[in-house]
């Protein structure tokens, strides 16, 4: 093991330069030193000081509102505010429609979350590894939906869903499956899952040219070593890319629950309103209904606080269970 | 027991573990409740958990 050190000078000589050069710089350095510092810093404050005063307009500020409306209770339109202490949380506790949002949205978060990341990762894989014939164009057809609106997609999934005209229940007629027909957005047990659909064929595209970016900067070499000892493709996948992504994987499953959470309320509002009989309500859409519609803003709010625990407690945990040390390669 | 047997297994106990919570999740939605939203939830943190032990040995 080599290690470099100042070379001493040998016994007897004398060395002049070498002693007089750190003692003139550090001298120097000792009076700019600090004031270049302090400038540097003050720079820094100045750079930053945009960024964080619109930080603190836009998020900290209306964050700090939203919790401290949940303790008052007020129409949203008259000037007078009681304050209620915990009396909207405690509310909470016996409000059934509350509760069903809450399934709605854990069902929602991991079923499209589970089905996303599981089909986005294989359509990625198979796309990068395999050289498939037109696979920009699937690449690209997959992406579309992606480009869209989510009120455009509420229309066309409402279009496909249709009880008597829709794309769905008309092929299930044309194939003789008439007992498979179903009323896709008026049955309680099913609205949920019509909607996780579009949610699913929405983001899909997104995710899966996401892990593609990924995928394809892991260098062939290490496909090629893996073959050559056998590793079939998928050992390949599971020893070799999956790893390789990881990181990647780690902020999509962020990305997951942000979305399931806001994504799922613009559907729910487009396609369903929260019907039938509130079935497929959401979180988000339900406190928007109580804050803006009921007229009961500190419940709403109350919600809301709800929401921003849930969303920012499943997001710790997903960044601490996936926390691992980045692989160079 | 064979290293591979043993990695068999445990990839197997994995995937029916995350089946059966995916399934928990699917099931305890069509009843409206308290109780049920906690079977949700313990079926998310089953997951979570899954997904921190396949990480635990690559920290």
């Amino acid at each position: 093991m080599t290690t470099l050190s100042t070379p001493t000078p040998p016994p007897g000589s004398t060395n002049h330069a070498s002693k007089s050069a750190p003692v003139g710089g550090s001298s120097r350095r000792g009076t700019r030193g600090p004031a270049r510092r302090r400038g540097n810093t003050r720079f820094v404050l100045a750079c930053l000081l945009p960024a964080l005063v619109l930080f603190a307009v836009f998020m900290v500020v209306p964050t700090m509102n939203v919790f401290r409306m949940s303790f008052y209770t007020w129409s949203g339109f008259s000037p007078d505010k009681r304050f209620v202490g915990l009396d909207n949380f405690s509310r909470l506790l016996d409000d059934e429609q509350f509760v069903r949002a809450f399934q709605n949205t854990v069902a929602l978060l991991v079923v499209v979350t589970v089905v996303t990341m599981g089909m986005g990762l294989f359509l990625a894989a198979i796309m990068t590894r395999q050289r498939l014939r037109g696979r920009n164009l699937y690449r690209f057809i997959l992406y579309i939906p992606n480009v869209l609106s989510v009120v455009v997609i509420a229309a066309v999934f409402s279009a496909v869903y249709d009880q008597e005209n829709g794309l769905l229940n008309s092929t299930l007629r044309l194939l003789s499956l008439d007992g498979l027909q179903q009323v896709w957005l008026g049955d309680q047990k099913l609205v949920v899952y019509s909607v996780a659909i579009a949610m699913v064929w929405q983001s899909l595209g997104y995710y899966m040219v996401l892990y593609m970016a990924s995928m394809s900067s892991i260098p062939e070499e290490l496909y090629e070593a893996s073959a050559l000892d056998g590793a079939s493709a998928a050992r390949q996948f599971f020893a070799i890319t999956l790893p390789l992504i990881w990181q990647n994987l780690r902020t999509t499953l962020t990305f997951f629950i942000m979305s399931a959470v806001n994504l799922s309320f613009v559907l729910v509002r487009a396609m369903t309103g929260g019907g039938p009989d509130g079935s497929s309500e959401v979180l988000l859409s339900y406190m928007y209904k109580q804050a803006y519609t009921n007229s009961s803003y500190g419940y709403g709010m109350a919600i809301g606080v709800v929401i921003f625990a849930f969303s920012f407690l499943v997001s710790l945990l997903v960044s601490r269970a996936t926390r691992r040390e980045p692989l160079q390669f | 027991m064979k290293e591979s047997t043993r990695t068999a297994l445990l990839v197997t106990a994995r995937t029916l573990v995350a089946a059966a919570c995916l399934t928990l999740v699917v099931t305890a939605r069509t009843t409206v409740g308290w109780g049920n939203l906690l079977v949700m939830l313990a079926a998310l943190a089953g997951l979570l958990v899954l997904l921190a032990a396949y990480n635990r040995r690559f920290r």
